[in-house]
């Protein structure tokens, strides 16, 4: 049943007129039973039986010579395909960090050694025991790549059959890709920074609606993380030790774990793609699949490499170049899939399990609604008087609440009990006998990440001390987003901040005065409510000036973690929190605990956000800390932020900062780059 | 810069990143390959629990969702054997979806099966519950069979499941 499918693509993979916008087609572009019409004169010619002939040694020469001329191993295509990228000193080098992904010997670093031992390994002929040993199986996308640039006659070229590439290219039957972006998950810091990921497409919109996009396969770039040691765990994945793979799953795997066990919201962009660069896709994800990368948690990581395999199949697409250079953000890459116009056909969005929840509290009346959590804890409690559609509402809601708590312990067997109330709740619920509508629920704008603002910031602007008089003021960011900065694109209630600083230099004296630096720093806000009891946290590593008497102008390090709890959304404009917090300051200058270096400090703080549309925010903080066994005993600081947003790119911030020792006042241009 | 970059920041991720080890280790053994949907192989774990663990980052990896690696062995009975895939991977989902009579695991296995429309087979499936899913404890296996069946015996679904 299958059928050859590298003659085809060196037809696929020739530039085609076709607009970019074009709706993919209706049948896969090589389907592996039908497919006729397409091609067919070089699927016929290598029907021909794979017998071992003598290979043609001057037709190879020529096509070597031929892409000397054409200087093919400079062209942006090979380059990609080979993932070769500039080095600092000249040269190129390849991503790929396995042998098997070169056929010359000193192909990573030499992508014309490895051109024209990839036009020879497409002559070898011999036969293989392993599919994977020969050049045209292991490389279908390079095939097709030389076969289009030196329009290879494939009757002079050995006519070899590949069952396993033409099986998963008959499997995952694509006619199309979307871009896969799971949002940001605070509870796991390997997701705090959202995740992407492919799907190959079975036949996009035109078939049986959405629900038939959990049978297409998703391909992801992953870590095999081999060490349970956390510690270990972000060495390695900070340091390029870990060894990225591509895989693929079932598109079912990816909603079960994202939208409803980790409940993130999923968006998918489907992209607008000619039916050869969808080809040449799968193609290049086959050779991508067959070796491994070292994993960069920073750069090189899924996002980097997902964007890297799209530009190798479509050569016309600028991605990469959009992104980075330091740290690859998975929403910067969705944002750079926007930078190509008609690049994206459509964004789709997928919810998760929390927001399918509180779209169905939203559907119940007040009174139904105090019969979810009772329901959600004993399944037999009696349901509301009201009709059977309303009934089994209230029951769809208690459901889903049980599923959003304990759905995880459920799941992995480890709540028994949970898993008897649900199967309760469940016959309950079949017995009403009245089908649930379909939830229809409108894409939340805050959380499109093409919309929000760049990760990074700078900025710059003036104040004045208590101590020092004038001061200029400093801003840096690295990534991502501050509870002040313009909240569109990112969820609203959360911090997630990586290499801030913010800094005073007196004008007089050149000297720091000020200085508020975090390598991280992380605030999740919950808002406590009816069916919401989890508490907010927040957290830091950093440095800061400290000017509450421990010392004279010492700079501590800093690492502060709490807990508390908030009420978020009042009057539609205001998030209060407070709680509690335990800070570990240590510096060679400070007084600490009896004659040491080091403090422990513990205390409330509290935080308030106000926001008057989308243009206006105001942070004010303030926190008090015991810090036994010190001369000092307590210490405590606070302040507050204004900032007007002008658009996407600038605010005008208004800061202002009182310890015991010195107060701040100043003002600063903040630009998002 | 990115060594140092990255040794800086190793240190303090560290300390938050207990929760990112906590992922499910899969067994490092498999059953049979097998057809249809994805040739899932869930060995003996529950598909839903090897879900939890194939996530970014974890601590799941398998030949199974190898590019290169991944089998499939097809033969007879691919509907059969996709829907106990798929009955496997999406159990919760598809018990809650049942219980509703709606849903997009029905969606999909309307697709899957050939069946004629997935209000019918959502209605189908609602007052069959009870005779599928007969205890949380049920298996996967028995699961799948009574799904089969249900779809079966109902000529007016028209599905294709032989």
């Amino acid at each position: 049943m299958l059928r050859p499918i590298l003659p085809l693509l060196a037809l696929l993979a020739l530039p085609s007129p076709v607009s970019s916008q074009a709706p993919a087609a209706q049948d896969p572009p090589l389907s592996p039973t039908g497919g006729e019409g397409q091609g067919e004169g070089a699927a016929a010619q290598a029907q021909a039986p794979a017998t071992v002939a003598m290979p043609d040694r001057a037709y190879l020469a020529e096509l070597q010579r031929k892409a000397r001329e054409l200087r093919l191993s400079d062209d942006v295509g090979w380059l990609r395909l080979g993932h070769w990228r500039p080095r600092l000193l000249g040269g190129v080098k390849s991503e790929a960090d396995g042998r098997e992904f070169f056929l010359a010997k000193e192909g990573k670093t030499d992508p014309a050694a490895e051109l024209d031992a990839t036009l020879a390994g497409f002559f070898d002929a011999s036969p293989k025991a392993e599919e994977l040993d020969d050049a045209q199986c292991r490389f279908p996308a390079r095939f097709g790549y030389l076969g289009a640039k030196l329009g290879f006659d494939l009757a002079r070229l050995p006519a070899r059959r590949c069952p396993r590439f033409e099986e998963f290219y008959g499997r995952v039957k694509a006619t199309g890709a979307t871009l896969v972006f799971s949002s940001w998950y605070l509870n796991n810091p390997a997701s705090a920074f959202g995740h992407t990921f492919l799907r190959l497409d079975q036949a996009g919109e035109s078939r049986a609606g959405r629900d038939a996009e959990l049978l297409d396969y998703a391909v992801d770039y992953s870590a095999h993380v081999d060490t349970g040691n956390a510690l270990l765990y972000a060495f390695k994945g900070l340091t390029g030790l870990f060894e990225g793979r591509f895989n693929h799953y079932p598109y079912y795997y990816k909603v079960r774990e994202y939208a409803e066990y980790e409940s993130r919201d999923l968006w998918e962009y489907d992209l607008a793609l000619s039916p050869g660069e969808v080809a040449m896709l799968v193609a290049h994800l086959w050779e991508l699949g067959g070796t491994r990368f070292d994993y960069w948690y920073l750069d090189e990581n899924c996002s980097y490499h997902i964007l890297g395999a799209l530009e190798a199949a479509a050569p016309r697409l600028e991605l990469l170049s959009h992104v980075g250079p330091l740290v690859i953000l998975p929403s910067e890459t969705v944002k750079a899939l926007y930078r190509n116009p008609g690049l994206v056909k459509q964004a789709q969005y997928r919810p998760s399990l929390r927001r399918q929840f509180d779209a169905r509290i939203s559907l119940l009346r007040d009174a139904e609604a105090d019969f979810v959590e009772p329901l959600a804890s004993d399944p037999d409690t009696a349901l509301p008087a009201v009709p059977p559609p309303r009934q089994a509402a209230v029951l769809d809601a208690a459901l889903d609440l049980l599923d959003f708590r304990r759905g995880r312990e459920i799941l992995i067997g480890a709540d028994a009990e949970g898993a008897a109330t649900r199967q309760r709740l469940l016959e309950r619920r079949s017995r009403l006998g009245v089908q649930s509508p379909r939830l229809d629920l409108t894409p939340p704008q805050e959380g499109r990440p093409q919309v929000g603002h760049p990760s990074v910031r700078a900025g710059l602007g003036a104040g004045v001390t208590d101590g020092a008089g004038a001061v200029a003021l400093t801003d840096f960011r690295e990534a991502l987003h501050d509870l002040g900065d313009p909240d569109a694109g990112y969820p609203p209630t959360s911090q997630m901040e990586f290499l801030s600083a913010r800094l005073a230099l007196s004008t007089e004296t050149a000297r720091l005065e000020a200085l508020d630096a975090s390598l991280v720093r992380v605030t999740s806000l919950n808002g406590v409510s009816r069916f919401e009891r989890r508490p907010s946290w927040r957290m830091r590593f950093g440095a800061d000036l400290l000017k509450d008497g421990g010392c004279e102008r010492c700079v501590a390090a800093v690492a502060e973690v709490g807990g508390g709890f908030a009420a978020l959304r009042l009057w539609d404009s205001l998030d209060l929190y407070a709680g509690a917090d335990t800070v570990l300051d240590w510096s060679p200058r400070l007084d600490g605990i009896l004659a040491s270096r080091v403090r422990v400090g513990v205390g409330p703080s509290a935080l308030a956000r106000l926001r008057l549309g989308d243009r206006f925010s105001l942070v004010a903080n303030g926190r008090y800390r015991f810090l036994p066994f010190t001369a000092l005993h307590a210490a405590w600081s606070t302040g507050a932020e204004a900032r007007v947003h002008l658009g996407r790119r600038f605010s005008v911030a208004a800061t202002w900062r009182l310890d015991p020792t010195d107060q701040l006042a100043g003002a600063l241009l903040l630009g998002y780059f | 810069m990115r060594i140092a970059l990255a040794i800086a920041a190793a240190a303090l991720l560290s300390v938050a990143s207990s929760a990112s080890a906590q992922g499910l280790k899969g067994s490092g053994s498999y059953g049979a390959a097998s057809c249809g949907l994805g040739s899932l192989v869930f060995g003996n774990q529950p598909g839903g629990v090897q879900i939890l663990a194939a996530t970014t980052n974890a601590t799941f990896y398998s030949q199974t969702f190898g590019i290169t690696t991944g089998t499939s062995n097809c033969g007879a009975g691919l509907v059969a054997q996709g829907t106990k895939n798929f009955v496997e991977a999406n159990r919760e989902t598809l018990a809650k979806d049942m219980s509703r009579g709606q849903g997009e695991t029905i969606g999909a296995l309307t697709v899957m099966a050939g069946c004629a429309d997935s209000l019918q087979v959502g209605a189908a499936l609602q007052t069959n519950y009870g005779r599928i899913f007969t205890s949380e404890q049920a298996t996967s296996d028995d699961v799948a069979k009574a799904l089969l069946e249900t779809l079966k015996a109902d000529k007016s679904l028209g599905c294709h499941v032989g």
